[in-house]
């Protein structure tokens, strides 16, 4: 304790509102209480040699923490903080600080804290105090090396999947469709057009005689049933709907009086009338 | 048009056919077989291309159901305009009157061309 002394005093003489530790220590011992190791610590530099506990020992690390007069202060935060560097696997254990400044930790592994990181590998943890305050400059200081019995190996985090890249998304296609050989293309639109000439020929034998088809009461009627199907292929070449449905709407006027005068009057006729 | 009575001992299927379609032809008039050609043209166009589409290719399907959806339409109207003009079925339709079922047929014919040339693509 003495030979950290200097140092202390040189800290408190570089800044004025820094804190420091007061007869920083730690002693491990076994299970039966005897002492396997005991040292104070020091601010400025860690301890040469890895702390090594293992079975029921027990680790105590013990500071008080002071202002630069020497007084005593509870710092509002005050954590140990274990870390593995090769997992980066860390562990922060909260510490109680008295208010007289005076804080002792235990680390006992027959009950090992929740905190602690696990050790797969039995790596060293780098222990680090952290201690944070309103008033006071925050004190981070590296003080030993911890290395601690081998563990099983960090549970994996269930959502540990979906924080990898995802496969490729790779697209599949319905294949091109093909259309048939021009040959049978060619023969196989010959085939439907053949049912024409059927219709052609059976109409030249018994199509009845048009007699009044272009009589002044039937051929506006007949026009503008022409003009619905040249609108609805004027719809099939590149109309749009919505101009086929004004166009046929309006249309449908004249062709509905059309209608109307054409086949009364052929009515009419039928009857006798005229 | 009832079918010719012929005698017992020259029915044979050939003899049959010719005998339907001699009555057919003779008891029939010239309008309806005006329509019955169309209608038969119809028929064979909508074989075809059903044919086609199973045998070949329904690849532009939509051109498909556009062609044979309006034979099968088209039959469908023409057949209700046979059967409405037809003057053995007058008692039928005493209210409805061949220029009536004329103007049904335009009708409907329009609306069904509507949809075809929708469909065609």
């Amino acid at each position: 304790m003495l030979s950290i002394l200097p140092a202390l005093l040189l800290a408190l003489s570089v800044q004025a509102s820094v804190l420091t530790l007061q007869s920083p220590r730690l002693v491990v011992t076994d299970s039966t209480g005897s002492q396997l190791r005991s040292e104070p610590l020091s601010l400025s530099h860690k301890v040469a040699t890895p702390v090594q506990i293992s079975g029921k020992d027990t680790l105590k690390v013990t500071f008080q923490v002071v202002d630069k007069d020497g007084k005593g202060v509870q710092p509002h935060q005050t954590f140990l903080r274990f870390y593995d560097e090769k997992t980066n696997e860390e562990g922060i254990q909260p510490i109680r600080v008295t208010p007289g400044g005076k804080a002792k930790f235990d680390l006992n592994l027959s009950k090992p804290p929740l905190s602690l990181p696990p050790t797969p590998n039995g790596d060293p943890l780098k222990v680090t105090l952290l201690i944070g305050s309103s008033l006071y400059d925050p004190l981070s200081v590296e003080l030993f090396d911890l290395v601690l019995p081998r563990s099983q190996a960090a549970p994996e985090h269930p959502l540990e999947s979906t924080f990898h890249p995802l496969p490729e998304i790779k697209h599949t296609f319905r294949a091109e469709n093909k259309l048939p050989p021009k040959f049978i293309s060619a023969v196989a639109a010959g085939v439907v057009l053949a049912p024409w000439a059927v219709l052609l020929g059976l109409w030249s034998q018994v199509a009845p005689k048009p007699s009044r088809l272009f009589s002044p009461s039937i051929l506006p009627f007949i026009l503008s049933l022409g003009a619905f199907e040249a609108l609805l292929f004027r719809y099939w070449v590149g109309l749009q709907i919505g101009q086929v449905l004004l166009y046929g709407a309006i249309l449908t006027v004249p062709t509905v009086f059309a209608g109307k005068q054409a086949l009364s009057s052929i009515g009419n006729r039928r009857l006798g009338r005229k | 048009m009832p079918p010719k009575t012929t005698q017992a001992s020259s029915v044979t299927p050939v003899n049959a056919f010719q005998s339907l379609y001699k009555a057919y032809s003779d008891n029939t008039s010239d309008r309806l077989k005006f329509i019955d050609a169309f209608l038969f043209f119809l028929m064979l166009s909508g074989i075809v291309q059903f044919a086609y589409c199973i045998l070949v290719t329904n690849f532009p399907y939509n051109a498909f159901l556009a062609g044979f959806s309006s034979t099968v339409g088209q039959f469908v109207l023409a057949a209700s305009l046979r059967s409405q003009v037809n003057p053995e079925n007058k008692d039928e339709f005493k209210e409805v009157s061949p220029e009536r079922a004329f103007a049904d047929f335009a009708l409907g014919s329009i609306v069904l061309h509507f949809f075809v040339y929708n469909f065609l693509g």
